[in-house]
């Protein structure tokens, strides 16, 4: 089965740069031609989770792989690692900094965000060890 | 298939150097083993090309340029942006007092742009009240934001504002109010925009959402600079032709269509990149709260059109002056303005849009294939983004290798053998 798979490197608090790799995403799957709506839902997903590298630090990598049938994300940091899962997944807890509070990040809506999005949706999460996201989404109506 | 748009290389100025070619934002132009470069891709007419040319080697095809004149019983409808190329001494009526020394019938547009954001928030409060409103909206003003999402974001499609833009409906109105003039039937007639936009003709000969245009043709404000200079020295005659307000006129800046709007969570963004990357964001799911985009392809906006002759920065202080000298109040009255959208005056019967050249349509699974080969050539390059093989860049370049547009031998690294990393 024709498979594709691209990593990316997600530099921490490089505000600048922020959200760049998830409009390559978004382009590359674009190139493919996968519906807007999947599209759409994947992107949403590739953005949150490279803001929630880059805003709580420590190198973090995405990962895509797609084939026919699914798209794959996987987000893997070495930044603090989340101390309570089930409070970051609640919609409006945040745990980023004022000055990050500041630029319009970190309003606690990444992980929900995520959860609504992705078809499937797996965290490991480690306190001192970082964090590790794997979101899936199913290619449900093909083109043509 | 070639694919209609209103820029011209001229082969024998150009010398075959990469400028056009990395300044594309839809990357249509090749330079082929160096020698010319020929718009092969899908060309939106923005005129980036124009600005970078250092040769004067691209040209903007308009009406004048093809007919060389034009009948004085041709009505004019003049951009705004024309005011601004005179100095900050000259007002608007004495532009179009110089321009109806030349042609029988002039009317100004800024006004009917005082109208269209009457028009524009009604639309917005209407928008709010829909069920499932599509948020956010975006100005369908610069055709070439138009072709940009015809072309690579169709999916926005549905968020460009269904209202006939200002330049057509001031084309309509003149052409209603000249019926029964006896030159209304005669071949001179017609009604022409002076534009500082390359992208004006397309977007007249062939109309993104309407059947056809109200406007005949297009001509570009360096044609009509040293006629209006020159007629600028002998005003006689006293009539008032300029009827806008400040707010109306200040639609040439980056801005000033939603400085124009009492309505609305409103954001303004100008040049080629920042537009794409906006609109990329955009179908990406984010700016959801956002009511209205203005975007302008040309930096500063359309101040900044290719086809103008004063500097932009120049152009800029100049219009300001203009805005602040008539007030921050719009002319037409809101009442009349409402009564015209509820009888359909700002709308037209809107044809499906044509979307851009599409790539051969592949399945999802030749697709994936295709990017992985696009991918793995990828690895290959280098990575220097140099041009010289004739493709934009190093991304571009493996997508013509994967298509068989050209070999990969073209890259003159691999030629010799090196890779990106290879530094003495």
């Amino acid at each position: 089965m024709p498979y594709l798979k691209k990593n990316f490197g997600i530099v921490p608090l490089d505000f600048v740069k922020a959200g760049e790799i998830s409009i390559q995403v978004h382009g590359l799957l674009k190139t493919i031609g996968f519906e807007a709506a999947l599209i759409r839902r994947v992107s949403v997903c590739a953005y949150e989770s490279e803001m929630n590298v880059v805003m709580h630090g420590g190198d973090g990598t995405l990962s895509l792989s797609v084939d026919s049938d699914s798209i794959v994300l996987e987000v893997r940091d070495e930044g603090p690692g989340i101390e309570n899962i089930d409070l970051a997944l609640k919609e409006g807890y945040s745990t980023a900094t004022e000055e990050i509070r500041e630029m319009g990040f970190g309003a606690g809506m990444g992980l929900p965000n995520i959860q609504k999005n992705a078809d499937a949706f797996e965290i490991h999460s480690e306190k001192g060890r970082g964090t590790h996201l794997k979101m899936s989404f199913n290619v449900k109506s093909r083109r043509e | 298939m070639a694919q209609l748009h209103y820029i011209r290389i001229d082969e024998e100025r150009c010398n075959g150097c990469v400028l056009c070619m990395k300044a594309c934002p839809t990357k249509a132009i090749r330079v082929r083993d160096l020698r010319v470069a020929r718009i092969e891709g899908y060309c939106i007419d923005c005129g980036e090309c124009i600005r970078v040319c250092p040769r004067g080697a691209i040209k903007a095809i308009t009406t004048w340029s093809n007919a060389s004149k034009l009948s004085p019983y041709t009505v004019i409808s003049a951009s705004p942006v024309l005011y601004t190329q005179f100095g900050e001494d000259i007002m608007p009526n004495e532009v179009l007092l110089a321009l109806k020394k030349a042609f029988k019938y002039v009317y100004d547009q800024a006004y009917t742009h005082e109208l269209f954001n009457l028009a524009t928030e009604l639309y917005i409060k209407e928008n709010r009240e829909k069920a499932s409103p599509i948020w956010p909206l975006i100005s369908p003003i610069c055709p070439v934001v138009n072709r940009l999402i015809a072309h690579r974001f169709p999916s926005l499609l549905k968020h460009v504002l269904p209202i006939v833009t200002p330049r057509e409906l001031a084309a309509r109105e003149a052409k209603k109010r000249l019926r029964h003039e006896k030159v209304f039937k005669t071949e001179d007639f017609g009604v022409y925009h002076v534009t500082p936009c390359s992208a004006k003709m397309i977007s007249i000969s062939s109309p993104m959402f309407l059947e056809t245009s109200y406007l005949d043709g297009a001509v570009g404000i360096h044609e009509v600079y040293d006629l209006v200079t020159k007629n600028l020295q002998h005003l006689e005659e006293e009539v008032m032709l300029h009827r806008s307000g400040g707010v109306g006129l200040g639609w040439g800046i980056s801005g000033g269509e939603i400085a124009g709007l009492d309505e609305g969570n409103c954001l303004a963004v100008s040049g080629i990149q920042e537009t794409i990357r906006y609109l990329e964001k955009i179908e990406m799911g984010l700016f959801r709260e956002i009511e209205y985009f203005e975007f302008r392809t040309c930096l500063e906006g359309c101040i900044g059109g290719p086809l103008t002759v004063s500097d932009r920065y120049q152009a800029k202080h100049t219009l300001q002056r203009l805005v602040r000298l008539f007030g921050q109040e719009k002319r037409p009255k809101y009442a009349s303005a409402q009564k015209a959208y509820e009888e359909g005056w700002f709308f037209a019967e809107r044809k499906e849009p044509l979307l851009g050249e599409q790539e051969k349509r592949l399945g999802i699974r030749e697709a994936i294939e295709r990017q992985q080969r696009v991918e793995d050539l990828l690895q290959k390059l280098p990575g220097k983004e140099c041009g010289a093989c004739g493709s934009p860049d190093c991304q571009t370049f493996a997508e013509d290798v994967a298509e068989e547009r050209v070999a990969l031998a073209a890259c003159i690294f691999l030629r010799q053998g090196k890779k990106e990393g290879d530094r003495p």
